[in-house]
């Protein structure tokens, strides 16, 4: 499923302009899991010392992807990009036991913030394929996902260098895009 | 003219700051059905006395969707950035993008890629005709300020 698809699936949502926030610590894969859902080459994703944008028109309707660096220099900026967001993606690197304590913390303030109140949230349990990963689920635990009460949320286990599980991913975002009045 | 207004000197002192810490490190074209690049340049474009030219073959003509990507730097941060780009045949616009970055990180290097569906085949100009009159035109503001202009001409080869 390509970019342009997953605006065509949203065209039913009346409005004109759609924003997704792609977030996570950095090397959890977030670039790397943008780039799949273009079919660009990912051997050659580097670390984002900013943003990356993607943006698809389609019969005047449009999608912004904001893929923003998760660099611990670069995280205290990421208030800037948090306005009208639709869905937040949070990408998490499975196999990164020893900052799984950092991500969850970083995820719990996001999920504070008065600006990303009520945003759908998905989150990409990335890098299965690797042996020491941790399964979604437990992922899920660390997160305290069962916690959140104030929001739609989903896990879904992902390989973003394959593109294994993205595309299921995308899928719930399309489906929970809340309607704006 | 040498009276000219404190606020209207600041301004131009803004651009000249911005303008020196800001580059365009590279732009491509893409099918974007394959995700495959069909042009890169690697030079900055953004110094705004100077024309660029891209040979781009043809066959992105062809191509059902096509991306235009550029990769830039700043040194400072700006508050209110944002891009119109057009893409002009003969100077007559056929195309157009506004896009509202808002903050820019300072010291940061971004990406800003755009996706659009071609014009049907048979509405589509053929290279020879579009051949060297088509000039992909961006220009990069801070709020009202016109930071640079970048303009690419293009070639079908």
């Amino acid at each position: 499923m390509g970019l342009l698809s997953i605006l065509k699936k949203l065209r039913s949502n009346n409005e004109r302009e759609l924003r997704l926030l792609l977030l996570g610590l950095d090397n959890a894969g977030k670039t790397t899991t943008l780039k799949q859902l273009a079919s660009e080459d990912v051997t050659q994703v580097t670390p984002t010392a900013g943003f990356n944008i993607k943006s698809v028109l389609s019969s005047g309707f449009k999608l912004n992807v904001w893929d923003i660096g998760g660099q611990k220099k670069i995280r205290p900026y990421w208030r800037n990009y948090f306005e009208n967001t639709d869905v937040l993606i949070y990408v998490v690197d499975c196999s990164d036991h020893q900052r799984l304590q950092e991500t969850s913390f970083e995820l719990a303030e996001l999920l504070q913030d008065e600006k990303l109140r009520g945003v759908p949230l998905l989150v990409y349990a990335n890098k299965q394929d690797l042996a020491t990963a941790l399964p979604a689920s437990e992922i899920a635990q660390h997160l305290g996902l069962h916690l959140i009460r104030d929001r739609t949320w989903q896990i879904q286990a992902c390989v973003a260098t394959d593109g294994t599980g993205v595309k299921e991913g995308m899928e719930w975002v399309c489906k929970n895009i809340p309607v704006k009045k | 003219m040498t009276d000219v207004l404190p606020a209207e000197e600041t301004k131009q002192d803004r651009v000249v700051t911005i303008l020196r810490g800001f580059q365009i490190n590279w732009m491509n074209l893409r099918d974007a059905d394959s995700g495959k690049i069909l042009w890169q340049h690697n030079e900055d474009m953004s110094s705004p006395e100077m024309e660029h030219e891209a040979r781009v073959p043809k066959r992105i003509l062809k191509c059902r969707v096509v991306s235009r990507e550029m990769n830039f730097s700043s040194v400072e941060s700006m508050d209110r950035f944002r891009l119109e780009q057009k893409v002009l045949f003969k100077g007559r616009c056929l195309e157009e993008w506004f896009f509202e970055f808002g903050y820019v990180i300072p010291n940061s290097t971004n990406t800003w890629q755009s996706i659009i569906e071609s014009a049907p085949e048979s509405q589509m100009m053929p290279a020879i005709v579009l051949n060297g009159n088509v000039v992909i035109e961006t220009k990069f503001f801070d709020g009202d300020l016109l930071i640079t202009t970048s303009r690419v001409r293009l070639f079908y080869v």
